[in-house]
């Protein structure tokens, strides 16, 4: 048992694949439940936002959000980078500044050398650093396979809390983050995908979103939430849900990972996008020239994704050059927000 | 009969891994596969029809056996093609999207660029099937508007399929959005959307 040739992949049921709880059962397991009341609990349980909202001050409210999950990559070390990415996007989402972490972990101490764990909290301190977040304790429990993941808290001025809610006809869709994530990490347990993409996409994967939700934050922003498990389309129905708007999406323009549309023709297809795809499918309308496989990514359950921001029409092509200037680019227009039809996502 | 491959008890991509090395090494006529999961029998479905393989699933209970049976492809029936259907679909080898800036071609004089543009429409249908979206911005647009000899010249295009669009801008700028007469008002993402789709945009 050495770090070195350990396939942290292979040790696990689940990568991309059923890593997250269908959003259907999580729904009928939330449904109905008597939740606290509090009026300075700003964003709750019952939005389905990205990150809680709680006030403490006029000035101040902390932003609060925990994930973890079962290994998409073979490295230890980018596993852990990955999954600080992944649980900080939350806060960066919402607009706000992460502060501390605590690790949470579940470990196969009886299979594993712990010296794979040290190397994976490693990697999460390392993007910890990056966000000027500091490490405050965490929580390690045996358990058969592993997981890894933060529970990370911010501040956020409670006036300007950015939520998935408030679309306005005409605001641009922008993504900034290539789509196949869930696809590739599948391929990459069947041993199909080459080192080259598999640092292109572990690169992506543990890139923060820090930099964009930065350079968001001098824009007419109006929504914004990351794609994360529930996949582009999923997340997506989540603005779209009670928003009183519609979208259009046009799906030649969502950046995308080329390797992943041939795995979809192949089905190395994850659960998740099935079961994604069964729980909002309903709320799409594809144009029938849309290929398979593109809807497909459209409904791949990513992991650490990018933001997707809806922004003032006017503003669109400034903010895409922003982030292109920061590095970020991937970044696209690949919609827009429409009056009709109301609270359905058009794909063409 | 032949056994099922059984791949129950499988996660993703687990069945199509062990679908994938059976027909590699031992490239079956048919393979008869066994799955517990709707993904995994979705999965198998695709990887067969990758492969050029039939498709045939049966219920059974929880449970899913998928039968791929591989297509001879020379033995393939030709699907009959209706005319119609030819000309309405636009199966042009590539899609050409000519995109109409101004109301003249070229610069030097004036006079000699309305004419040379307006022979330019008229002879755009000689690119045949693979003229795919004729867009007008600027002063362009004013060829799909009333009062303009293009008018008929673009709905012979229409006709035969070619997509035409007008910046909806750019006829609210010269006050001629109610004058239009053929195409249809387009914006500025779906210009950008088409210059994506299209193999080549051409620009006048």
């Amino acid at each position: 048992m050495t770090n070195k040739n350990i396939r942290l992949t292979q040790t696990v049921k689940g990568a991309g694949c059923a890593a997250k709880l269908a959003p259907g059962d999580l729904a009928r397991a939330l449904c109905g439940l008597d939740l606290p009341v509090d009026q300075n609990l700003l964003v709750g349980l019952d939005q389905a936002d990205d990150a809680g909202v709680y006030r403490v001050s006029d000035d101040v409210a902390l932003v609060q959000t925990i994930d973890f999950f079962p290994p998409m990559v073979d490295d230890p070390y980018s596993f852990g980078q990955i999954a600080a990415a992944n649980a900080l996007s939350d806060v960066y989402a919402m607009g706000g500044t992460p502060k501390t972490a605590m690790n949470i972990v579940a470990f196969p101490s009886k299979t594993m050398d712990i010296s794979v764990l040290r190397t994976i909290i490693d990697g999460g301190l390392s993007k910890m650093r990056e966000a000027g977040v500091v490490l405050v304790g965490g929580h390690t429990v045996e358990d058969s396979e592993l997981k890894y993941g933060l529970s990370v808290t911010g501040y956020i001025h409670p006036n300007r809390i950015l939520t998935k809610k408030n679309l306005q006809t005409g605001d641009y869709l922008i993504l900034t983050k290539p789509l196949g994530t869930g696809i590739v990490s599948t391929a990459i347990k069947a041993g199909m995908a080459d080192q080259s993409l598999i640092d292109r996409v572990t690169l992506a994967m543990a890139t923060l979103n820090r930099e964009a939700a930065l350079v968001m934050e001098t824009f007419s922003v109006h929504a914004c939430t990351d794609i994360t498990g529930f996949g582009f389309l999923g997340h997506l129905a989540e603005m779209v849900v009670d928003s009183g708007h519609g979208v259009r999406i046009r799906s030649a323009l969502v950046p995308m990972y080329s390797e992943a549309l041939e795995w979809a023709d192949m089905g190395l297809i994850p659960a998740g996008t099935y079961n994604n795809r069964s729980f909002r499918g309903a709320f799409v309308d594809f144009d029938t020239n849309v290929p398979q496989r593109v809807q497909d990514l459209l409904f791949d359950p990513q992991t650490s994704g990018g933001l997707l921001i809806a922004v003032a029409a006017n503003e669109a092509v400034k903010l895409v050059d922003a982030l292109k200037a920061k590095g970020i680019d991937a970044a696209a227009i690949v919609g827009e927000v429409v009056a009709e039809p109301v609270e359905r996502i058009v794909v063409e | 009969m032949i056994n099922d491959l059984d791949c129950r008890g499988m996660n993703c991509p687990e069945p199509v891994l062990h679908v994938r090395n059976i027909i590699i090494k031992e490239s079956p006529a048919s393979l008869s596969v066994l799955v517990d999961n709707e993904a995994a029998c979705q999965n198998v479905c695709r990887f067969f029809e990758h492969q050029n393989f039939q498709v045939i699933t049966e219920k059974l209970g929880t449970e899913f056996r998928i039968v791929g049976t591989r297509v001879d492809v020379a033995k393939v029936p030709e699907i009959p093609f209706p005319a119609v259907a030819v000309k309405e679909l636009r199966v042009g080898v590539k899609k050409i999207m000519v995109l109409v800036t101004s109301d003249y071609m070229g610069h030097g004089d004036d006079g000699l660029g309305d004419m040379l543009m307006f022979n330019f429409l008229k002879t755009l249908k000689e690119m045949g099937p693979d003229l795919w979206r004729l867009v007008f911005v600027n002063r362009g647009v004013s060829f799909t508007a009333e009062g303009s000899e293009a008018v008929p010249i673009l709905q012979e295009l229409a006709g035969e399929g070619v997509q035409i669009f007008a910046c909806g801008a750019c006829l609210a700028y010269f006050h001629i959005l109610d004058k239009i007469q053929v195409g249809e008002i387009t914006n500025m993402l779906d210009i950008i959307t088409g210059m994506k789709l299209a193999d080549s945009v051409i620009t006048i």
